[in-house]
């Protein structure tokens, strides 16, 4: 099927999510602006005015009633929903990078980057309590050390939280005793770009500067499977209905004005979870893919790249027919 | 020091005692005793005293460096003394002014047949040595010239000889095991990891075999001896040479600061490069090694810092090895590593030479002087006969090509039309082209030639048959390809010339016929290849960011690679078919070198061959039939392969999902609070109903239907 492209961003796409029912596509972008779509047909349905700065995530909780943003304004918004309308307005120290609901709906997981006197930290507060919402309370608050996390995820129950860092490094934290590390594993070389569990939240796949993507074990961090490229991969999710993960990336942007599309093998890459194996790509962008996301149902995902596209596409019949023997 | 002082001390106090006493007693001072008491020993040495002091001492071979010793001078009475003398004078002026010459005389007059000569400077004396070392004076003497410093050295040498014992044998193992594999398959190294870990791989079918791997097996690059036996790994220390079935390693060769080596064809010797030690004119900076036995067998100077390499260039059978410098050529002869006939070529203005690939002769060119037209000579070694010269006009440069069998030596000449003096520079304009075409198995040598008035970019003959390949044309980017052709006793004729063609680089399969256009570095990467039989181009392909391209021994699989060293990104390599169909794309991290193992020349007769060539069919299906069983048995490995993994997975997978369902009821808490709705849950989603506008067609109905 022809992919709809969603033209409603100036800048660069940084972050694609898919709300849990599948209905709705988050976007969030350089230009100030993030956008709320039906992903049946592309139709904007509104968007969230008041960052000031490129917004470098967002989120959305499961019941679809609010949004969280945050950006390099060095703010981080709460916002309702069905109105668009600002909830809260949370002042940073320094750029938010990563934002993320928790399970429950009530918590929020974000992190700071370093700048200047401020160290990076991992924040979270409970979006039902006021004093929380002005910024002056949290759940937690703990800095990361010396290597700023650049992807986030809630882990089992609420309970921990995993970030993957600037220099390859994911650290499992204890949400009660944050400053004992659970457990840090050091598989990538290069800076993780992102982090997606899979359906049930048992896996997440990990996407690296260092040209693989990685998945592995949400409790163990048990390192179980590598998907290697020859770029950059800076987004990477799982369906899930099938045993597919799909990559998205490409030369890095810095370096893309002096190459041509042919080289920076902007292509969407779909990998069999299981035996590594690349089967299919998908070309369209042309710059690299920021952001990949499959779409609850597993029918079709978006990509959004440094193009400032996002891109649903809806797969075609052939793709349920495709089959690895085994 | 210190010693001596404390027990100067004692000693003074006790004499103080003495002479107290001596006053007391005579009212007279008594004359105290310095000299030391009768059982004194002297502990100190002298060097413990005053080392500084003894360390200027004068010593017996000082000063004396301006002084050499020649010595195998002819023996002659006085009568012919004083021509002796004339003909020394003349030799040895050469290098300074002499400012005393001693001739060792015996009681009746006769010389002693040596004598001492002493220069100005230290530096003459050691030019003359250098010089003049091992030269013939006539027939019957060789001079033999020291510094005189040496002499020294030399007397120091031990007078008994202990001959070396027998060192016990040592079996190596079969060297050349790897031609005996039973698919023939051939092997490669690799270099990856920025240089840090080097394999060498057996190109098996479907997937390469890893044989070997190291980590800093090599400190910068490998390389295999011509023929395959030995893999030669560089060190900051020397050369190491690897062979047999697990790389044992097989000699070592100490070199300080090596970082240039060629093997002889035959892989008898090795000559090896230290630029470090050439920087500091250590006589040790090329040394020519007997590779088996890992002895020195001779060591020259460099004479410059930056040479071309190789230095050196070995003729076929390894007999003998021959460098150009100033206006001469310099002959060596194995096994003694001496000149050839002792004494070099006088050739005003060579300017490079070039060994046949298949006999022992050579061709070398002369430049162009004034009215003196430049020359291309074949001569015939050991005996110098010259077997045929071409005088040649207006040459700004010569590059001199052998076919692979010998049969025949193409002399790509650069002519002007114009030439300016620059600088002591010559600056040419206006240059084309000649291919002159020398016959080399007809009588006569018979010289055909061909002009082209664009540049060149490339040259290059068929390894196997009598076509050569030229790229030229004006580019930047559009290039013409000609094919040459001669038959036997016939003129040159083009065969085939494509026009516009994106290349600069030409690769020929070592079996022949088949050729590989390749537009390399910053071409486009595109590669093409092509059928010279028919002039058919079998494959238009490209290998992005491509650097170089390799054939296999064998003409029947191209490798081409992206290496670390010209390109950070894409490292790879890919292999393809001799006919471009691409057979599997291999990531290494930071790839940098690949290099195919080389393969002896056949053993087979050429009648033999031609047989084999006829009766194709009848062994290729033998083949067929093997390849299908082995891919057969890979899709049967892979489908395994896959087979378990899916299960190792699903077993992981249901272990945690059993560990998932134990906590359903804490995850539901998170989201609905207590009260357990998970039973009642799908009661209480409410359906909604959005309708959305999907898709918009237009229909114009015609209006008068």
């Amino acid at each position: 099927m022809r992919p709809i492209v969603l033209h409603g961003h100036e800048r660069p796409i940084t972050k694609i999510r898919y709300n849990k029912d599948g209905d709705l596509l988050f976007s969030a972008s350089k230009d100030n602006i993030p956008n709320v779509w039906y992903s049946i047909n592309g139709e904007r349905l509104g968007t969230f005015d008041g960052h000031s700065g490129a917004i470098w995530s967002i989120d959305c909780n499961w019941d679809s009633t609010k949004v969280v943003t945050g950006g390099a304004d060095n703010s981080l918004r709460l916002w309702d929903l069905q109105t668009g309308k600002e909830i809260a307005n949370i002042v940073t120290n320094s750029p938010v990078r990563t934002v993320t609901f928790s399970y429950s709906g009530k918590l929020v997981f974000y992190t700071t980057d370093s700048v200047m006197k401020f160290p990076s930290e991992l924040i979270v507060f409970d979006t039902t309590i006021g004093e929380h919402l002005t910024g002056n309370d949290h759940v937690a608050r703990f800095p990361s050390g010396a290597q700023k996390p650049t992807a986030a995820l809630w882990g089992e129950l609420d309970r921990s939280l995993i970030t993957g860092h600037v220099n390859g490094q994911i650290t499992k934290w204890d949400l009660r005793k944050p400053h004992d590390k659970l457990n840090v594993v050091e598989e990538h070389k290069k800076q993780i770009n992102d982090m997606q569990y899979n359906v049930d939240q048992t896996m997440f796949i990990t996407a690296s500067m260092d040209n693989t993507a990685k998945l592995f074990d949400a409790n163990s961090l048990e390192l179980l499977k590598v998907y290697k490229t020859e770029r950059p991969v800076n987004s990477a999710a799982i369906s899930p209905i099938r045993d597919h993960v799909v990559l998205g990336g490409g030369q890095e942007a810095m370096q893309v004005t002096t190459t041509s599309a042919r080289e920076g093998k902007f292509e969407a890459r779909f990998f069999h979870l299981v035996f590594e194996e690349e089967f299919a790509r998908v070309k369209g962008h042309f710059g690299p893919i920021n952001s990949v996301a499959f779409h609850p149902d597993g029918k079709s995902y978006s990509s959004g790249g440094e193009d400032g596209l996002v891109r649903i596409q809806t797969f075609d019949p052939p793709y349920y027919e495709f089959k690895f023997e085994y | 020091m210190a010693e001596g002082e404390l027990i100067a001390n004692e000693s003074g106090e006790k004499k103080e005692e003495n002479s107290t006493n001596a006053l007391l007693e005579n009212g007279i001072e008594e004359e105290p005793s310095f000299s030391d008491p009768e059982d004194f020993v002297d502990d100190i040495k002298d060097e413990e005293l005053v080392p500084e002091l003894l360390r200027k001492k004068p010593k017996e071979y000082e000063g004396f460096d301006t002084f050499i010793v020649v010595d195998h001078i002819p023996q002659v009475g006085s009568d012919r003394f004083p021509k002796l003398k004339t003909v020394m004078n003349k030799l040895f002026s050469k290098f300074g002014r002499i400012v005393n010459d001693y001739y060792a005389m015996d009681e009746n007059g006769n010389t002693k047949g040596y004598m001492f000569i002493e220069y100005e400077t230290p530096e003459q004396a050691l030019e003359a040595v250098k010089v003049t070392d091992g030269n013939r004076l006539d027939k019957q003497h060789i001079l033999a010239v020291n510094l005189f410093n040496d002499i020294e050295k030399y007397a120091n040498v031990p007078e008994q000889w202990d001959p070396p014992k027998p060192q016990p044998y040592e079996d190596k193992g079969n060297l050349r095991y790897w031609l005996l594999d039973p698919d023939c398959y051939d092997q490669y190294s690799v270099l990856y990891d920025g240089g840090e870990m080097t394999a060498v791989f057996l190109n098996s079918n479907p997937q390469p075999t890893l044989i070997k791997e190291r980590k800093l097996w090599t400190e910068t690059v490998v390389l295999w001896s011509p023929l395959g036996t030995y893999l030669a790994t560089f060190h900051k220390r020397g050369i190491a040479l690897w062979a047999g079935e697990e790389f044992t390693q097989f000699n070592r060769f100490a070199h300080e600061g090596v970082s240039l080596i060629d093997f002889s064809p035959c892989e008898k010797y090795l000559v090896t490069f230290s630029p470090q030690l050439a920087a500091t004119d250590d006589p040790q900076a090329i040394i020519v090694w007997d590779v088996r036995t890992a002895v020195k067998r001779r060591s020259f100077h460099a004479d410059h810092e930056h040479i071309v390499w190789p230095i050196f260039k070995w003729s076929i059978d390894d007999k003998y090895f021959a460098k150009v410098s100033q206006d001469t050529l310099s002959i060596y002869e194995t096994p003694s590593m001496m000149l050839l006939d002792k004494k070099s070529m006088k050739i005003p203005g060579i300017r490079n030479f070039s060994w046949s690939p298949s006999q022992n002769l050579m061709a070398y060119w002369v430049a162009e002087d004034k009215d003196v037209p430049a020359r291309v000579t074949l001569i015939e070694i050991p005996s110098r006969k010259e077997l045929r010269a071409k005088n040649l006009f207006s040459v700004a440069d010569c590059r001199m090509h052998w076919q692979k069998a010998g049969d025949y030596l193409c002399v790509k000449v650069d002519r002007y039309t114009k030439a300016k003096k620059e600088k002591n520079e010559s600056k040419y304009s206006g240059l084309y082209y000649n291919f002159e075409i020398f016959h080399m198995r007809e009588k006569q040598i018979p010289v055909d030639s061909i002009e082209i008035k664009e540049g060149i970019v490339a040259f290059s003959w068929e390894p196997v048959g009598s076509k050569f390949a030229i790229i030229h044309g004006d580019g930047p980017q559009l290039y013409s390809v000609s094919f040459y052709g001669i038959k036997q006793g016939a003129t040159v004729s083009l065969l085939k010339k494509f026009e516009n063609k994106q290349c600069n680089h030409l690769f020929w399969s070592p079996a022949g016929q088949h050729i590989v256009l390749a537009g390399l570095r910053n071409m486009n990467n595109s590669l093409e290849f092509v059928d010279t039989s028919d002039f058919t181009i079998t494959a238009t392909t490209e290998h992005f960011m491509a650097t170089d391209v390799e054939w296999d021994p064998t003409g029947r699989y191209v490798v081409t690679g992206v290496s670390f060293w010209a390109h950070k990104g894409d490292n790879a390599y890919w292999v393809w078919s001799f006919q471009g169909r691409l057979i599997r794309k291999h990531a290494l991290d930071n790839f940098c070198q690949l290099l195919w193992r080389p393969r002896p020349p056949s053993l087979l007769s050429e009648e033999k061959l031609k047989e084999i060539k006829k009766n194709l069919k009848k062994y290729s299906s033998e083949f067929d039939i093997k390849d299908r069983m082995v891919l057969s048995k890979v899709s049967k490995d892979i489908l395994e392969r896959r087979k378990r993994m899916m299960n190792e997975f699903r077993n992981y997978h249901e272990k945690r999902t059993d560990h998932l369902k134990a906590q359903k009821t804490a995850f539901l808490e998170l989201r609905y609070g207590d009260k357990n709705q998970d039973e009642n849950e799908a009661d209480n989603i409410e359906e909604e109903t959005v309708e959305f506008f999907v898709k918009q067609e237009e229909i114009v109905i015609d209006e008068e239907e």
